[in-house]
C-alpha cells in the first residue's frame, strides 16, 4: 500500500477533532449527577464520536489516494504462437516412396504434399490453445494467415496446400516472412516456426545473417522437417565427405547455417508418412512444456472506497442528527 | 408598596431578640400586650404601668409597676443561590423565579415592618449581590428586578457553606433559595452553620428538568456548572429513570432537612404566595 499525496496523512491528527471539540449544540443541564447512567447512551455517544473520527480518516486516506503497487504475477500457460512454413515447390507433389502395406506390396504413397497436409491438419487440431499462422513459400514467400487462434481458417489453410505445387524452393524468404508474421504480436513464451521442405536451397549470406538476427530477436525456436528422397543425402549423415572444390550439398550447408542459432533448433528426416507423423508428434511433446511467464497487474486505487465508506458514514451521522431532539428548552 | 407583588403571611414560633418594635414575639421589654411580671417602679420607673393590686397587696408597701413584652421586629434574610444550574429553566429561568420570590419575601417583610436583607451566593458569597437589611425594601426589590435579567456563569454552588458568615448574630428568619442541587455533605455542612436562625429552604425545580423531557431522541447535555458532557438517548425506560431519580433526589432533601427541622418548601415552575403562608401555618407554630 502506497500514497499518491503521502504528505496529506500529516492531517491525521486532525482526526482527533471530534475528541477534543464538543458538539457546540449540547443543552445545559441544571446536574448531571442526577441522569442514572445509561449504558445504551453510553455506547451510542462513544460510537458517534469513533463514527466521526473514522470518517475523518477515511476521508485523509482518501485525499492521501492509496494504491497498491504493480504487482507481477507469475502465470503458466500451454498455449504457443506457431507458425507453419511450408515448402510449396514442386517436388512437394512427388509421392513418398513406397511403402510395404499389410499384404507384402509394394504400394506407392501419397504425395509429400498431401501427407503432409493431412499430418499438420491433425497437429493443428491437436492443439487447441495454440496460436497458429502460415507462410508458404516456393520462389517467393506467400503470405496466407497471420498469427491467430481462428482453428478453422488455419486447417482451411493447410488443407489448400495439398493441391498442386509449383516452381522452387525458396527457403530464406519463407523464412523471413515467418519470422515477420510474429513482429507485433505478444511473446506468450513459446514460439516456434516448424519448416517443412523436401530438399534445402541455398540462402545468401545477408539473408542468412536477416534470418538470424530475427530469429534471434523475435526468441523463435526452429524445427525442421526435411522430407528426404529415399537414398537422398541425409543431413545427418556424418560419413559424408563433402566433395572437394565443390560447394557443399544445400541441405547441409543449411542445417549448419540452423545449428549456429542461439535459439532451439531441431532436424528432423522424413522418408515417409510415418516418419513425418513421428516428427511431428516429437514437435507437439516439444512444445508442450508449460510457459511460465509473468503478468503486469496495475496497482489498485483505493481512494474511492475511502470515500464511499465516509459518505456512509457521514450518511449515518445525518441520520443520527434526524432523531437528535430540537424541541427541548 | 409595590402592588403587583404578592406578599404572603408569616410567623415565628420563636422571640425575637429585636429591638425595634415590629410584630413579632419578643423578649424585649416595652409597650407590648403580653404580660411578663411585675418589678417595683424604682427598677423600673414607669408611672403608666403602675399596678394598683399589686401595690395594695404588698405589706411592704412598695410601688408595683407591670411588665409587659413588646412585638419586635425579626430581620428577614433571602440567601439566593446563584450559581450555573439556576440558570436553567424551560418557561422561566430558575434565576428569575428566585428574583419574584424574593421580591415578594421583601415585600412581605415590608409590610410585616422587619428588616429585610439578601445575600446571593455561587462558589463565593456574592458580595455584588448583597443588600444589607433595611426597613426599605426598595434597594432589595431593585435589586431582586436586576437579578432576574442576570445569567449565572458556569460556576459551582460552594458558597453556601461561607453564607453564615454575613447572617447577624441574632436569630433570623432566612429563605433559603436553591435548587438543591449540590452534594449532601455540602449541604449539611452549610445547614450546620445556620442552625442559630429559623431556615425555610426553598427548593426550585424545573419540571424540563426531569418530568417533560422530549419523548424520543439523542440529545447532548452539560452540565451548567461542572461542565461534565454527557450524550443522552432519550426513550421511554431512561425518561422514567430520570423521573425515579429525582423523585428519590426529592425524599433525600426532604429527609435531610426535616433532621434539621427545616420542612422545604418546593416550588415548581410557578411561585404562588398563598402556598408560602399555608405553610407558615402548616409548620411553624404560632
Amino acid at each position: 500500500m502506497v500514497f499518491s499525496h503521502p504528505w496529506v496523512l500529516w492531517l491525521l491528527p486532525l482526526a482527533c477533532l471530534p475528541l477534543l471539540l464538543q458538539r457546540a449544540h449540547a443543552k445545559h443541564y441544571s446536574w448531571v449527577d442526577m441522569l442514572p447512567i445509561d449504558p445504551l447512551s453510553n455506547l451510542i455517544s462513544l460510537i458517534l464520536k469513533i463514527l466521526a473520527v473514522l470518517t475523518l480518516i477515511f476521508i485523509i486516506i482518501g485525499l492521501a489516494a492509496p494504491h497498491t503497487t504493480e504487482q507481477k504475477v507469475e502465470r503458466i500457460g500451454i498455449g504457443a504462437q506457431i507458425a507453419l512454413v511450408l515448402d510449396r515447390s514442386a517436388s512437394m507433389d512427388d509421392p513418398f516412396s513406397g511403402s510395404l502395406d499389410s499384404s507384402g506390396n509394394m504400394t506407392v504413397g501419397e504425395t509429400k504434399s498431401v501427407a503432409a497436409a493431412r499430418l499438420i491438419t491433425a497437429f493443428v487440431k491437436s492443439r487447441q490453445q495454440d496460436m497458429f499462422g502460415m507462410i508458404t513459400f516456393s520462389n517467393s514467400a506467400m503470405y496466407v494467415l497471420p498469427l491467430s487462434e481462428n482453428k478453422k481458417a488455419i486447417v482451411a489453410a493447410v488443407q489448400a496446400t495439398a493441391g498442386n505445387a509449383l516452381f522452387q524452393t525458396n527457403i530464406g524468404s519463407g523464412l523471413t516472412s515467418s519470422a515477420g508474421l510474429f513482429d507485433k504480436i505478444p511473446d506468450s513464451g513459446s514460439r516456434a516456426v516448424i519448416l517443412l521442405s523436401d530438399g534445402a536451397g541455398r540462402i545468401d549470406a545477408n539473408t542468412q545473417q536477416k534470418i538470424k538476427d530475427w530469429f534471434e530477436r523475435l526468441n523463435i525456436s526452429l524445427y525442421w522437417i526435411v522430407l528426404r528422397q529415399p537414398g537422398g543425402l541425409s543431413i545427418f549423415d556424418t560419413s559424408y565427405v563433402p566433395v572437394e572444390d565443390q560447394p557443399l550439398p544445400a541441405q547441409i550447408e543449411l542445417h549448419e547455417f540452423f545449428q549456429k542459432f542461439k535459439t532451439p533448433f531441431k532436424a528432423y528426416e522424413a522418408e515417409d508418412p510415418k516418419s513425418l507423423q513421428l516428427a511431428m508428434n516429437d514437435i507437439n511433446n516439444r512444445e508442450k512444456k508449460p510457459i511460465k511467464y509473468f503478468e503486469k497487474i496495475p496497482g489498485q486505487d483505493y481512494s474511492n472506497l475511502c470515500f464511499m465508506i465516509a459518505a456512509f458514514m457521514i450518511a449515518l451521522l445525518l441520520g443520527v442528527k434526524r432523531i437528535e431532539v430540537t424541541t427541548w428548552h | 408598596m409595590i402592588d403587583n407583588i404578592k406578599s404572603f403571611d408569616y410567623h415565628v414560633s420563636w422571640r425575637s431578640r429585636g429591638r425595634h418594635p415590629g410584630r413579632h414575639a419578643s423578649t424585649q421589654r416595652g409597650m407590648g400586650m403580653e404580660f411578663r411580671g411585675h418589678t417595683t417602679l424604682l427598677s423600673y420607673p414607669d408611672p403608666r404601668r403602675i399596678d394598683i393590686r399589686q401595690t395594695i397587696r404588698d405589706p411592704l408597701e412598695q410601688v408595683y409597676v407591670r411588665l409587659f413584652n413588646q412585638k419586635s421586629a425579626t430581620p428577614v434574610y433571602v440567601i439566593c443561590d446563584l450559581s450555573g444550574s439556576m440558570n436553567f429553566g424551560a418557561k422561566k429561568r430558575k434565576i428569575k423565579l428566585a428574583a419574584e420570590i424574593s421580591e415578594s419575601i421583601a415585600q412581605s417583610a415590608s409590610e410585616h415592618h422587619d428588616p429585610f436583607g439578601f445575600i446571593g451566593f455561587d462558589e463565593k458569597v456574592r458580595e455584588d449581590w448583597i443588600s444589607t437589611t433595611s426597613f426599605k425594601s426598595h434597594h432589595a426589590i431593585t435589586m431582586a428586578e436586576a437579578l432576574k435579567d442576570f445569567h449565572p456563569a458556569q460556576v459551582n454552588c460552594n458558597g453556601i457553606t461561607e453564607v453564615y458568615r454575613y447572617l447577624p448574630r441574632e436569630r433570623s428568619l432566612v429563605f433559603l433559595i436553591s435548587d438543591f442541587h449540590m452534594p449532601n455533605t455540602l449541604l449539611e455542612e452549610a445547614l450546620s452553620n445556620l442552625l442559630r436562625h429559623h431556615i425555610v429552604p426553598i427548593v426550585l425545580w424545573d419540571s424540563a428538568e426531569y418530568k417533560n423531557l422530549p419523548e424520543f431522541g439523542l440529545v447532548n447535555v452539560d452540565d451548567a456548572e461542572t461542565g461534565e458532557k454527557r450524550t443522552l438517548f432519550l426513550r421511554k425506560e431512561l425518561r422514567e429513570k430520570i423521573v425515579q431519580s429525582f423523585e428519590s433526589r426529592r425524599n433525600e432533601i426532604y429527609e435531610l432537612f426535616m433532621r434539621f427541622d427545616m420542612p422545604p418548601f418546593y416550588v415548581e415552575g410557578e411561585f404562588d404566595a398563598d402556598a408560602l403562608t399555608e405553610y407558615f401555618h402548616q409548620f411553624v407554630a404560632a
